[in-house]
This record gives structure tokens, C-alpha cells and sequence, in this order.
């Protein structure tokens, strides 16, 4: 009994400076990166205050965060079988009901950020209910967070009925559903104005699909099942194959749609925008970040996953951890990457 | 499962490919009077050339003189990606500013100063009396020449764009009713979240490690 309780407690408190760690990386990076690209003042136009400068990347990260555990607690079941009830369930079940929370999360972040958006459009006007309606009436980019925060919600009323029914909801649907989510913001975000649009747009679909894949996964492994090494040991090696395939996408498709950008837009070009822009510069903050996760991503894969594998105990947590807020940096980048003009 | 994926990603490159003609930031890449220029005799207008269309209504120029003096004369015209604003015969010779801040077709708005330098004294070299604020869409409202205005926020647009401002009222309306209907949405989900959860709170195992995750 003690011990439970003081493996419980000692799992939520390493559990909490995982979530910590994920959101002040995510936190520095963006207010870092909206420092270094915000817009000089225009002499007699109304420029939005601060608040709404920092304000909307910040619920944009908080977004993408929300959105990308909701995705990994989505793949979870899938990571950790289910001949195993007995075992797995206790988990499951935990997972379910954060997984609704995590959708509320989401759609919250969803609706605060097309109204931080919508003062930033009007910075002289106070955005009343009227207003933000008419953003979203007029603005691709509104429409995209509306439709983002409605499959949000669809999400947490799938959730519901899955933390009532269990796995009778199948797993797929509430992984189709949480990716569904993710696509409308790329759409109305950032790409280029060419032939090459459709191209570099559904890489950033895939961006943003393996991205929440890897990041989520990795959260949802570790906040749920790292402290029990049996379902470790059975969930560990599947997420390790996911999250290959989770880097090579992610990795190829923010190089292509990040180098193709700057090469595609007028005034901007390779390789020397990538040092003199603000954007090539969050460009290459980002491969830094992705540099950097890949000997993280090894030590974990070759190193402690035959440990794992073994039902050994490992500092899998400790390396995870790491992982996870270089992960948080590099959502912060791509937010402030996806504010920043391609030419300033 | 894959299969169910590969026919999402398709769908979705589909409306991606039907909803999204232009998504970027937009970008300067041409003015009149140029960036860094020196010009001898006063311009009559401003015009802003971006590398893709600047979005209607949302349109702001300023032109900022010497000593802070302002010298745009609304309305700013917006015709795709070309953004004119005409402007008061200019005065003393000296730095100007020109500044922007126009909608990007991708929904984000940018902004910019262009400077240039009049080298000889232009007719209206006794200086008005600065204007208060921007020629903004609600400035330019009270313009004595509606046929030119611009797509304004405030204001009725031009006839021209009947069918793109009935275009915007079925968008409007939609999001009203979305909006309603999602607030319906809301309220049963955040009731049924209070419900289930507080009910799933007593469960026979797990119990300790729900404590623990959720302290």
C-alpha cells in the first residue's frame, strides 16, 4: 500500500516535470522568437499591444500541445494492445479521461486564439462577440481554428463515450478524429503562392500529422505507462518504430516546405536568407531542434530499449524528458516560424 | 486503419486544394515611390505592390512628413496585389515615411514602413494640420468619392462585389448558426464531462494511480 503510493507519487511528480519541461520550452522559444520577429511600429497605424503579441502564440502553442497529447492518448491503446486487459486497463483508463481533458484543452486554446486573432487584426477595437464573428467570417485563418476547436469537441464527446463504454469506441475513429483536427491549420497558415503550393501544403499536413504522432506518442508513453515496466517493455518498441517513421516525415517535410518557402518567395533566396532573415534563422533553430532529438531519439531506441525490452529499470524517464522539452522548443519555433514574414 | 488514413489525407488535400488559393504572408517586393529613393517633385498617390493579392477592406496607409506631419488622403484602394493611396500634395522637402499594414491573403496581417526623401519643396510646402489617425476603412468612409472606395469594413461595398458581398452574408450566416449550434454542443459536452468523469471517480482498481496522475 505505502509502496504504491509512494511509486505513485514519485511517478507524478517526474510526470509533472515532463509536462513542465514541454511547456517552458514551448514558452521560451515563443516568446523568444516573437521578441525577434515582432514588426517595428508603423508610424500612425495602431500596432495590437503586447498582450495580443505574445498572446497568440502562446495559445497557439498551447493549442498545438493539447492537440498533439490527445493524439498520442489516441494511439496508446493501439501501442499497448489489447490482449492484456487486465493489465492495460487501469492505464486505459486514466488515459481516456485525460484524453477528454486534453480535448477540452485543445478547443479552448482553439476558440481563445480566433479571438486573440481577431484583436490582432483590429488592434483599436475591443473584440466583441459581433466582431469575432466577422473575422471568422472573413478569415480562412478563423475558419481553420473554428473547424480545429469543433473536431475538438467532437473528439472529447468521442472521448466521453469512450471513458464510459471503453474500448467498445474503436481507437481508430478517435485517431481519425484527432488528426482530422490538425489538418484545418495548416491549410489556412503558411506556405507559398505557386505551383508548388499543393505540394508544399499537404507537406505540411504531414508535418503537422507526424509531428503530433511522435510528440504525443512520446507523452502519452511516458506519462502513462513508463512507470510500469511490463507494459513498457510491450509499448515502448511499437512507439520506437512509430516514431521513426515520425522523424524521417517530419524531417523531410519541414525542410522541403522551409527551404522551398524562402526559395519560392520574392526578395529571399538560398542558401543566404537562411542567415540574414528572422525566418531562415527560426528555419534553422528548427533543425537544430530536430539535430538535436535525433541522438536523444537513439540513446532511447539502441541503448535503453533492450533494457526496457528486458523489464529492466532504466532512466528511460530522465531521457525522455530531455526529448520532450527540446520537443516543446521546437513547437515554439514553428509557431513563431509560422507568424514570421518569409522576407523580414 | 491505414486505409481509413489515406482516405483522410486525400480528402483533406482535396478542400486544402479547393479552400486554399494563396496562403502566405505577403510580401513588398515593389513601390512608387520606391524604397530609399530621392524624389525631386511631390507624387500625387502612393502605391504599395505586394507578391501576392492584399486582402480587401483591411487596408491601411499612412504617409508620415517631416515633424511628424501627415499627408495620406484616403481612400486606399486595394486592386489585388497593388494597395494606392492618394495623398496630399506634399510640403518641405525632407524624409518621408510611408507605412502599411494590409491583410495577407492568408489571414495574418503584416506591416512596413517605405522611406524616401523629397529633394525639392512640393506645393503644399505650408504645412496642414496633421491628420488625427490613419486613412484607415473608417476614415475613408466620409471620402467624397464613393466610386472609387474601397471594400471598407464599416461601410456598404461597392456594386461590383454584390455577389462577393453576398457570398460574405451566406458566410456570415453560417458562422452564426455554427457558432449557436456550437455553443449547444458546448454546454452538453462540458455537462456530460462533469457527469461521466465524476462518475468514473470511484472505480474498483486503478484507483491509487487516478489519485496520483490527477494530484
Amino acid at each position: 500500500m505505502t509502496a504504491t503510493q509512494a511509486t505513485g507519487r514519485l511517478g507524478s511528480r517526474s510526470s509533472h516535470v515532463v509536462v513542465a519541461g514541454l511547456l517552458l520550452g514551448a514558452s521560451i522559444a515563443v516568446i523568444v522568437g516573437t521578441a525577434f520577429t515582432t514588426e517595428e511600429p508603423v508610424p500612425g497605424i495602431p500596432a495590437p499591444g503586447p498582450f495580443v503579441n505574445y498572446g497568440v502564440p502562446i495559445v497557439r502553442v498551447l493549442l498545438d500541445v493539447a492537440a498533439s497529447l490527445v493524439v498520442g492518448l489516441s494511439l496508446l491503446p493501439k501501442l499497448l494492445g489489447f490482449d492484456r486487459p487486465d493489465r492495460t486497463e487501469p492505464v486505459m483508463r486514466r488515459a481516456r479521461e485525460a484524453a477528454v481533458t486534453a480535448a477540452w484543452g485543445w478547443a479552448l486554446a482553439a476558440f481563445t486564439a480566433i479571438v486573440l486573432q481577431t484583436a490582432e487584426l483590429y488592434p483599436d477595437r475591443f473584440p466583441t462577440p459581433g466582431l469575432v464573428m466577422q473575422y471568422v467570417g472573413d478569415v480562412g485563418a478563423g475558419q481553420g481554428l473554428l473547424l480545429s476547436g469543433a473536431c475538438a469537441l467532437a473528439y472529447a464527446g468521442l472521448g466521453l463515450l469512450a471513458v464510459r463504454f471503453g474500448e467498445k469506441v474503436p481507437a481508430e475513429l478517435r485517431i481519425i478524429v484527432a488528426f482530422f483536427g490538425l489538418l484545418p491549420i495548416p491549410v489556412t497558415g503558411h506556405a507559398v503562392n505557386s505551383v508548388w503550393h499543393d505540394p508544399i501544403m499537404i507537406g505540411m499536413e504531414f508535418h503537422v500529422m507526424g509531428s503530433a504522432a511522435w510528440v504525443g506518442g512520446l507523452l502519452a508513453v511516458i506519462l502513462f505507462v513508463a512507470r510500469d515496466r511490463e507494459l513498457l517493455a510491450r509499448a515502448l518498441p511499437k512507439f520506437s518504430k512509430v516514431a521513426t517513421v515520425c522523424l524521417a516525415v517530419v524531417g523531410v517535410s519541414g525542410l522541403i516546405s522551409g527551404l522551398s518557402t524562402i526559395a519560392l518567395t520574392p526578395g529571399t533566396e538560398l542558401p543566404g536568407s537562411l542567415f540574414t532573415t528572422g525566418y531562415g534563422i527560426l528555419v534553422l533553430a528548427k533543425v537544430a531542434c530536430v539535430a538535436l532529438l535525433i541522438p536523444l531519439a537513439a540513446h532511447i531506441r539502441f541503448r535503453l530499449l533492450p533494457a526496457v525490452v528486458a523489464r529492466r529499470g532504466t532512466a528511460v524517464m530522465a531521457w525522455a524528458a530531455t526529448e520532450i522539452t527540446v520537443m516543446g522548443v521546437a513547437y515554439g519555433v514553428a509557431v513563431v516560424l509560422t507568424r514570421a514574414s518569409v522576407a523580414g | 486503419m491505414r486505409r481509413l488514413l489515406t482516405v483522410l489525407i486525400l480528402a483533406w488535400a482535396g478542400v486544402a486544394w479547393l479552400s486554399a488559393p494563396a496562403n502566405a504572408h505577403n510580401v513588398l517586393i515593389d513601390s512608387d515611390p520606391k524604397k530609399d529613393s530621392s524624389v525631386a517633385s511631390a507624387p500625387r498617390s502612393v502605391t504599395l505592390v505586394f507578391d501576392q493579392p492584399a486582402r480587401q477592406g483591411f487596408a491601411q496607409v499612412t504617409v508620415t512628413g517631416p515633424g511628424g506631419t501627415r499627408w495620406e488622403q484616403g481612400p486606399v484602394k486595394v486592386s489585388g496585389a497593388k494597395v494606392t493611396s492618394p495623398i496630399k500634395p506634399l510640403g518641405p522637402a525632407g524624409k518621408y515615411v510611408i507605412g502599411y499594414r494590409v491583410l495577407s491573403s492568408d489571414g495574418h496581417p503584416i506591416s512596413g514602413t517605405v522611406r524616401f526623401t523629397l529633394t525639392a519643396p512640393g506645393p503644399g510646402a505650408s504645412p496642414p494640420p496633421a491628420s488625427p489617425s490613419a486613412s484607415s476603412p473608417g476614415s475613408a468612409a466620409g471620402s467624397p468619392s464613393p466610386s472609387t472606395a474601397p471594400v471598407a469594413v464599416q461601410e456598404a461595398p461597392p456594386a461590383q462585389d454584390l455577389s462577393a458581398e453576398a457570398a460574405e452574408a451566406a458566410q456570415n450566416g453560417g458562422a452564426g448558426v455554427a457558432v449557436a449550434g456550437m455553443a449547444v454542443a458546448i454546454l452538453l459536452l462540458g455537462v456530460g464531462t462533469v457527469v461521466a468523469l465524476r462518475r468514473g471517480r470511484p472505480a474498483p482498481s486503478g484507483d491509487q494511480d487516478a489519485k496520483g496522475a490527477s494530484a
